[in-house]
């Protein structure tokens, strides 16, 4: 069921806005006798443009005409709106909903129910993609919640208030209201997302959050959005620069790029989620090599989507370029794990300084 | 001193016809238990309508089968008909003699032929049951006459067993037949079916059913006007061969060629005779007895060079496009129907038929409907019915085997957006000629000559492009209909919610639903 959240909401006001803006127009078409129609940015992949100077996803200038004169489209017109409505009351009572929630309310709905929940859920990224608007902003947020995260950062979520570092030894989760949570105080310098729970952990229990002044969050493998936004916040708000620490194949390399460059399906709220500034630290190819790491033999799957990365304009880097080249020349890709071989804290003692020295020019190992 | 040719000839005659028909009582349509059953209601029916349409009053035909005894597959079989009924002399012959009929070997359109009929119905019962058949007729003089007769199956002829005079005010004929080893049930095979089909093609008609749970149905007839009765005629050279000119050639009056071509045959004059005869290369004046069979063959060919008048149809009796309509709307009750009736054509030995197809869409008529007389007995069928006719008279069974079969399956349905497996769709198609020609001795199935499997085929696409015009303007209709009850359906919905969205009053939405239903404008930019 809806989760009662007291506080206003950060986006509430402005999707209000703009609902009502929508609302106000199709009442004047119709009491004009003109059939309505909705400008939808088209998602289809033709439309979903690297925008090299935001360095994400954005979605082009083609949009979609929805017509209420279309015998085909009508319907789904009229469901965009009964989304819409739902959303607004969502809003104005701040509660949130789950996609599956929405779905199943549907059935209630004049429109009648949806043939599946992909069919509401396409209604929702209609509505997000013609405002510019995230879900979360509606009042809908997906089922799962994000990854963790350990560090000096305190929040406030509705009337709680949660030290992440007092949030047991898993860390605070990022729930999918993220957007809803306030940041009170943070004092760590910089944030450290890892690829793996097992990685995560391990710097929970090396303090590697207090060593580096990090805020150490877990992803959980590919981002879910709520850590994504999280990500972006820290960011944006608290101006802490992000790095990104992942397994040495493509899929890694990929997890830590969605993260930088947001993905394509989700072009039309990359502007939302994407943290363009954050940086890869590794594992490289660079390091299985001058690290000596432990290291299997590369699939034929991971040989095929290293050759994808080497065309994606978002690896379009002379950093990516010599590092997928160096690892298809290598035939090896290396976990995160690996540094367990020079002993479980090496990678928090030895690796990690080494890195942050190297992107930030600082010696950390003095400090405790 | 007889001959070896005697003896064997005397032994030849003791084999009565009777006695093959026992034998061969498959042959003839006795073969299965459900089929049997639908056989002799066929004989009996045929028989009743032919009769009363040669007397010239509308055929009102009666059929019971009752169960006897509550046995399973014992049963009784009434018939009765408003006819001229039959003098008490001819009683035996007509139903105790087989080939007996007065219709076997006249160039003339009759649903009978064989003359078998409904002899074979009093035989099968007499076989299956020990039991004679009761005959019960009357001219309308006033005497109603009884029979029970068998049939002395080695004299080929009727023994009457018991007869009784009474007084009565009262025409017509009733027999009653006790069968067993018989099956009903109201399959397409069944008497049902073959009653309805019956219906249809025959629409002056009016048939009464009670079938053996008792539940009687009516066949309202939908026409009173009773079908002009068909007349003798002589073969027309279109179709004619070699050998059947010079058989006629033997038995002919004229003296000349010249003059038997144009006695003999149909459409031929002296002046088109004489043109054939010169094309031929035959003397004009030559005897026709003294024809060669060279000769003849180059008259056939000449024949097709010349410019004929089509056959004459005046021994063809077609249901005619009305009375086709008539009687697929009476009975299935459909949305659309339409009737062709195509010009007469030969096939073989000059012998004239005529193809007639009707459609019905929609109401009772297709497959599924049939399932629903059907009473969920059967198998579950949906989709495109065919229905046979020869003459009108149903052809029920070996429809695999059928010209007809052939020329609808030779079609592309698509085309006239007919899918077979769904379209609640009844093809009606009658055959009407002299002689048809019939696959066996059950007279349930067309034989493939390329004549009338062409004519049929072309039939049945003339009718379906008229389905296919109905059902374009019923899915134009339709798609109209949608198009109104989809905005104003959702119009209202993004009226109502536009409104709260904007917190504004909900805009009168008529003006645009009255604009909107009629026009389309959607595009993708």
């Amino acid at each position: 069921m809806p989760k009662k959240v007291k506080k206003e909401r950060a986006h509430g006001g402005r999707a209000l806005g703009k609902l009502a803006g929508m609302g106000k127009e199709i009442v004047e078409d119709i009491e004009k006798a003109q059939p309505p129609k909705l400008k939808i940015p088209s998602r289809s992949t033709s439309n979903i443009i690297y925008d090299e100077a935001h360095r994400y996803f954005v979605l082009g200038p083609r949009y979609g005409v929805r017509s209420a004169a279309s015998m085909k489209q009508v319907k789904k017109f009229a469901q965009l709106l009964c989304t819409a409505d739902f959303a607004k009351e969502l809003i104005e009572n701040g509660k949130f909903a789950t996609l599956r929630e929405m779905y199943y309310t549907a059935e209630g709905w004049d429109t009648g129910p949806f043939h599946g929940q992909g069919e509401s859920d396409l209604m929702v990224e209609d509505l997000e993609a013609t405002f510019g608007l995230k879900r979360e902003d509606l009042g809908l947020v997906p089922e799962e919640d994000g990854a963790a995260v350990y560090g000096r950062l305190v929040v406030k979520e509705g009337d709680a208030v949660i030290d992440a570092t007092k949030a047991g030894r898993g860390g605070y989760t990022i729930p999918p209201t993220i957007d809803d949570v306030e940041f009170l105080k943070c004092k760590a310098k910089r944030v450290i997302a890892i690829e793996t729970m097992g990685m995560y952990h391990r710097f929970v229990q090396e303090q590697a959050w207090k060593k580096f002044d990090a805020l150490v969050v877990g992803l959980k493998g590919q981002a879910a959005r709520a850590t994504r936004r999280f990500l972006r916040r820290a960011n944006e708000e608290l101006g802490l620069p992000v790095y990104l620490f992942t397994d040495g194949d493509p899929f890694g390399f990929h997890i830590g790029m969605v993260v930088i460059s947001g993905s394509a399906k989700l072009a039309y709220i990359n502007h939302e989620l994407a943290v363009p500034d954050a940086k890869y630290i590794g594992v490289t190819a660079s390091d299985i090599v001058n690290y000596k790491l432990p290291t299997d033999k590369l699939r034929e799957l991971d040989i095929a989507r290293l050759k994808q990365l080497q065309k994606d304009p978002r690896y379009n880097t002379e950093f990516w370029q010599s590092e997928i080249k160096k690892m298809l020349e290598l035939g090896k890709k290396a976990e995160q794990q690996a540094f367990a071989k020079y002993g479980l804290a090496y990678v928090v003692k030895e690796y990690l300084p080494a890195k942050l020295k190297e992107v930030e020019g600082q010696e950390f190992l003095g400090k405790r | 001193m007889k001959t070896v040719a005697d003896e064997l000839f005397k032994e030849f005659r003791e084999h009565s016809v009777s006695e093959f028909f026992r034998k061969n009582a498959a042959m003839l349509g006795y073969t299965g238990k459900i089929r049997s059953l639908t056989t002799i209601v066929h004989e009996g029916v045929t028989n009743s309508i032919d009769a009363s349409e040669e007397m010239g009053v509308l055929p009102k035909v009666y059929v019971a089968i009752k169960r006897v005894n509550e046995e399973p597959e014992h049963f009784r079989v009434v018939f009765e008909d408003n006819a001229s009924g039959i003098p008490d002399q001819y009683i035996s012959n007509v139903f105790g003699k087989m080939l007996a009929g007065t219709k076997l070997h006249r160039h003339m359109q009759q649903r009978g032929q064989q003359g078998i009929g409904v002899s074979g119905a009093v035989m099968f019962s007499q076989i299956t049951s020990g039991k004679p058949a009761t005959v019960t007729t009357s001219t309308g003089n006033g005497e109603v006459t009884q029979m029970d007769l068998m049939i002395d199956v080695d004299k080929n002829e009727g023994k009457i067993v018991r007869s009784e005079k009474r007084k009565g005010k009262w025409r017509g004929t009733r027999v009653e037949l006790e069968v067993k080893d018989t099956t009903y049930m109201r399959s397409r095979y069944g008497p049902f079916n073959y009653l309805r089909m019956t219906a249809i093609a025959n629409p002056h008609v009016h048939i009464t059913f009670v079938e053996p749970d008792g539940k009687l149905t009516v066949f309202e007839n939908a026409t009173d006007k009773i079908p002009e009765r068909p007349k003798s005629m002589p073969l027309h050279p279109w179709g004619i061969m070699s050998d059947d000119l010079l058989t006629l050639a033997r038995h002919t009056k004229g003296r000349t060629v010249v003059s038997f071509l144009s006695t003999e045959l149909s459409r031929v004059s002296r002046k088109k005779a004489d043109e054939v005869c010169r094309l031929a290369g035959v003397p004009l004046n030559k005897k026709p007895l003294e024809l060669t069979w060279e000769e003849a063959e180059h008259i056939v060919s000449a024949f097709k060079q010349v410019r004929l008048l089509a056959p004459p149809t005046s021994g063809l009796r077609p249901i005619g496009t009305a009375d086709v309509e008539n009687g697929l709307r009476q009975i299935l009750n459909p949305e659309f129907v339409c009737a062709i009736s195509r010009p007469p054509k030969v096939y073989r030995g000059g012998l004239p038929f005529l193809v007639e197809v009707g459609m019905a869409y929609g109401g009772n008529a297709g497959k599924a409907a049939e399932e629903k007389v059907e009473n969920g007995e059967g198998e579950v069928e949906a989709g495109m019915e065919l229905i046979r006719f020869a003459n009108r008279a149903p052809l029920i069974f070996d429809q695999g085997g059928c010209a007809i079969t052939y020329a609808m399956r030779n079609i592309d349905w698509r085309r006239y957006g007919v899918d077979p497996a769904t379209a609640p769709l009844s093809l009606f198609v009658n055959i009407s000629s002299a002689y048809v020609p019939y696959t066996s001795a059950g007279k349930q199935s067309i034989a493939d000559e390329p004549e009338i499997l062409n004519e049929t085929r072309t039939a049945i696409m003339e009718a379906a492009r008229e389905l296919r015009k109905f059902l374009f303007r019923k899915i134009r209709l339709k798609e109209r209909q949608d198009r109104a009850g989809v905005f104003e359906e959702y119009l209202p919905v993004i009226a109502r919610r536009a409104a709260s969205l904007a917190g504004l009053r909900e805009p009168d939405i008529k003006p645009l639903l009255k604009k909107v239903a009629g026009v389309e404008n959607a595009e993708e930019s």
